[in-house]
């Protein structure tokens, strides 16, 4: 007997009944994103049945990987508001591709909050409602609480996951997304520490998930929404920090904590007494002083950034990120904070109908990779004048550029990058040693001379 | 999405009438009797439950597995895909969604191999025929017969809460545990919603160990006529298995049963 796998009608049928996704979708050219994940295009419809623009999500690699298939899985079942909507998979037999169709979103955190720094820099002020960050914010937690009490846990909160609608009947809506890495946490299966090492962008990393916590915790989602709410706040990431060592396995990263510490103050026992139980807490103590810390806290970091300790963007600040995951606020409890019932209140349309400063997403081209090595050795001297964070994790982000450029209103050209100055696209890398200053002091240095208080106009 | 049920696929595509599944099965059913066709189903429940087993997968994972199966047959016949393929299949996509980790291509087969040749050969006699590139080709089928629907809920959890409220009893847990397993040899995974079926298969267990839980069940918010029907579907199957021998019927069932066909040559 030798078996025969699949009926040729069967197969013949489906095959005739499948839609591909060429067929309906013009996205040719079209390219807005790139990464680890895969690749995003900005399509239409071929047919014209609708004007709207989609998003269109090729997924990394061949067939269905464990991302591909938990992104699939949940999104299937998640309907809010403020969180991305999966319209549609289409499986591409003949090269194993999988496609996500999702509405389009014209911006996201990364690139808003990165307009800011570059405005910021040339002092150009950006007209924004006052309420922006709070309406932002707002969403922000609606969407995680929705996530958060149908028991998924996003895991890799961070400004470039945060999207945001563009014109529209959804104009100004935050939608959350890149779900790859979300999961079920209500009974796991296994330790989730043993499935991804390394999940969090380490900016956004709790602290206790770098001291080794074997399980991912709700708690972890609100302190990456904590570091967002800051970054927003003062247009810098709270806690930035070189990262040339990524790729390990090991949760424990002294960079990172430092930086934390640098900013937070060293935790004292009281404040987190669980701190003991950490696997990694042995390390801690024998690889950090309290005494180094002493005159760090998050009042004297936000006052240097403007932000005055006694509002009330800043109290809820603090409670989004207490170190102690168990005193940490729940997305719940944020959302009913006085900061969200203080004029000027949140608005659905996070511009509340202003127009919107940001520039389109820039399609990008097939050549742009190799570009990009090319133009750091050009731009360097330029980068280095306005030196700026540098953002590695998100390096297919940076190349879709935040600079202005005229093709907005003519999406099917394509537009090529070089020549144009890419300010967040700096390997550190790549620069000489010294000039990887510290970020925080290179901060304090520039905030000394800016002379506009920014976090009123964001 | 263990969170809300009713606004689940589970719940609103995956809860099939019994009329959809006798008309689905119409094909089948006038070559196999309904008898027939259900000993095929459960003798592929043991394949994939073996299999899951020999995997280290738990439980979950594996009921998961199970209904995937299940529901591409409730909307496809026995020819359209060997079920002998399917069911490998199905671990493989539920061993990712439900994250048990990946199980890699080569352990997915030689485990396939393995469990055919030592615990199946009274069913094949041959070797298990199929490679990693038939598996892959087979799970972008299952996954778009299934619109992509994933998450599965199931009655362990409702049962574990259950059993807490009745004042937690180990042996009543297990033999229910027990009920639910086996009920996922019958159809009521495809027609009942998981909470229902937890509460058919403890009553069930309660009869067993001759428990009187009247009371308690009286006070359950729950369609009785239901529970009624789930029930009655796991009496069924055990009325069957106690003439059934599938070691000696099996063959015979297999070779009955409708298969895929190839081009027509001409």
């Amino acid at each position: 007997m030798t078996a025969f796998m699949m009926d040729y009608e069967f197969k013949l049928k489906t095959q005739n009944e499948r839609v591909k996704v060429e067929d309906l979708f013009n996205y040719e050219g079209c390219k807005v994103g790139r990464g680890t994940y895969g690749h995003v295009y900005k399509g239409r419809r071929k047919d014209s049945s609708d004007n709207r623009d989609y998003a269109l999500k090729q997924i990394e690699g061949t067939g269905l990987s464990m991302s591909a298939c938990r992104e699939i899985a949940l999104l299937r079942e998640l309907k809010h508001s403020n969180v991305i909507n999966l319209i549609r998979v289409f499986l591409s037999h003949n090269d194993r591709k999988v496609w996500l169709l999702f509405d389009f979103a014209e911006h996201d955190l990364w690139h808003i909050i990165k307009f800011h720094r570059a405005a910021k820099a040339n002092k150009k002020p950006v007209m924004v409602p006052k309420g922006m960050v709070k309406s932002l914010l707002y969403q922000i937690l609606d969407g995680i609480h929705y996530l958060h009490s149908n028991w998924v846990l996003h895991r890799d909160l961070k400004p470039a996951n945060i999207l945001v609608m563009g014109e529209g009947s959804e104009r100004g809506r935050v939608k959350i997304a890149d779900m790859g890495f979300a999961r079920l946490f209500n009974a796991p299966l296994k330790p989730l520490a043993d499935l991804d090492p390394v999940v969090v962008t380490f900016w956004y990393r709790a602290p206790e998930l770098l001291l080794g916590a074997r399980h991912y915790t709700k708690a972890i989602d609100i302190w990456a929404i904590g570091c967002i709410f800051a970054e927003l706040l003062t247009s810098e990431p709270i806690f930035h920090c070189r990262q040339e060592d990524i790729k390990t396995s090991n949760p424990y990263h002294h960079d990172q904590l430092d930086r934390i510490f640098n900013v937070m103050g060293f935790p004292h026992e009281k404040d987190w007494e669980d701190i003991k139980k950490m696997p990694e807490h042995p390390t801690l103590l024998k690889d950090f002083k309290k005494s180094n810390y002493v005159n760090c806290s998050l009042i004297k970091y936000m006052d240097r950034h403007k932000i005055k300790p006694d509002s009330k963007a800043f109290h809820l600040l603090q409670k989004l990120l207490l170190m102690d995951p168990n005193k940490r606020i729940t997305s719940e409890q944020a959302m009913q904070d006085g900061y969200f019932s203080e004029e000027p209140l949140p608005t659905q349309d996070v511009f509340a109908g202003c127009p919107i400063p940001y520039p389109k997403r820039e399609f990008l081209t097939d050549d742009d990779q190799e570009e990009k090595s090319e133009k750091r050795q050009t731009q360097q001297q330029q980068q280095q004048q306005t030196q700026l964070p540098s953002q590695q994790q998100s390096q297919s982000q940076q190349l879709q550029s935040a600079s202005n450029n005229d093709n907005h209103n003519n999406p099917a050209k394509r537009v090529r990058l070089s020549g144009q100055q890419l300010p967040g696209q700096v390997n550190s890398q790549n620069m000489p040693i010294s000039q990887q200053t510290d970020f925080h002091q290179q901060h304090v240095m520039y905030n000394n001379t800016q002379q506009h208080n920014f976090s009123q106009r964001f | 999405m263990a969170g809300n049920f009713w606004q689940s696929s589970h719940h609103q595509q995956w809860l099939l009438d019994k009329q959809d599944l006798i008309r689905e099965r119409k094909h089948d059913l006038s070559i196999l009797s309904e008898e027939e066709y259900q000993k095929i189903f459960i003798f592929f429940s043991s394949v994939i439950q073996t299999l899951g087993e020999q995997l280290k997968l738990r439980q979950q994972v594996i009921a998961t597995a199970t209904v995937y199966f299940k529901r591409f047959y409730a909307r496809n016949s026995l020819k359209c895909i060997d079920p002998l393929l399917l069911a490998p299949t199905c671990i493989f996509l539920a061993s990712k969604v439900e994250e048990f980790g990946v199980i890699s291509n080569s352990r997915l087969i030689s485990t396939c191999q393995t469990v055919i040749k030592n615990k199946f050969n009274y069913a094949y006699l041959q070797e298990f025929p199929y490679r990693t590139n038939h598996i892959l080709e087979c799970e972008f089928y299952l996954l778009e017969n299934l619109d992509c629907c994933l998450i599965v809920y199931q009655p362990y959890r409702p049962l574990l809460q259950l059993v807490q409220d009745i004042g937690h009893e180990e042996q009543l847990l297990t033999l229910a545990w027990r009920v639910v397993n086996d009920s996922l040899r019958t159809d009521v995974s495809l027609l009942y919603p998981p909470y229902q079926i937890a509460i058919g298969c403890l009553q069930i267990a309660c009869v067993i160990l001759q428990k009187d839980q009247k009371a308690w069940f009286a006070e359950l918010n729950v369609d009785i006529e239901k529970i009624q029907e789930i029930a009655r579907y796991i009496i069924n199957l055990f009325e069957l298995w106690k003439t059934y021998d599938e070691k000696k019927e099996i063959q015979g069932l297999l070779s009955k049963m409708p298969k895929p066909k190839p081009a027509q040559q001409r």
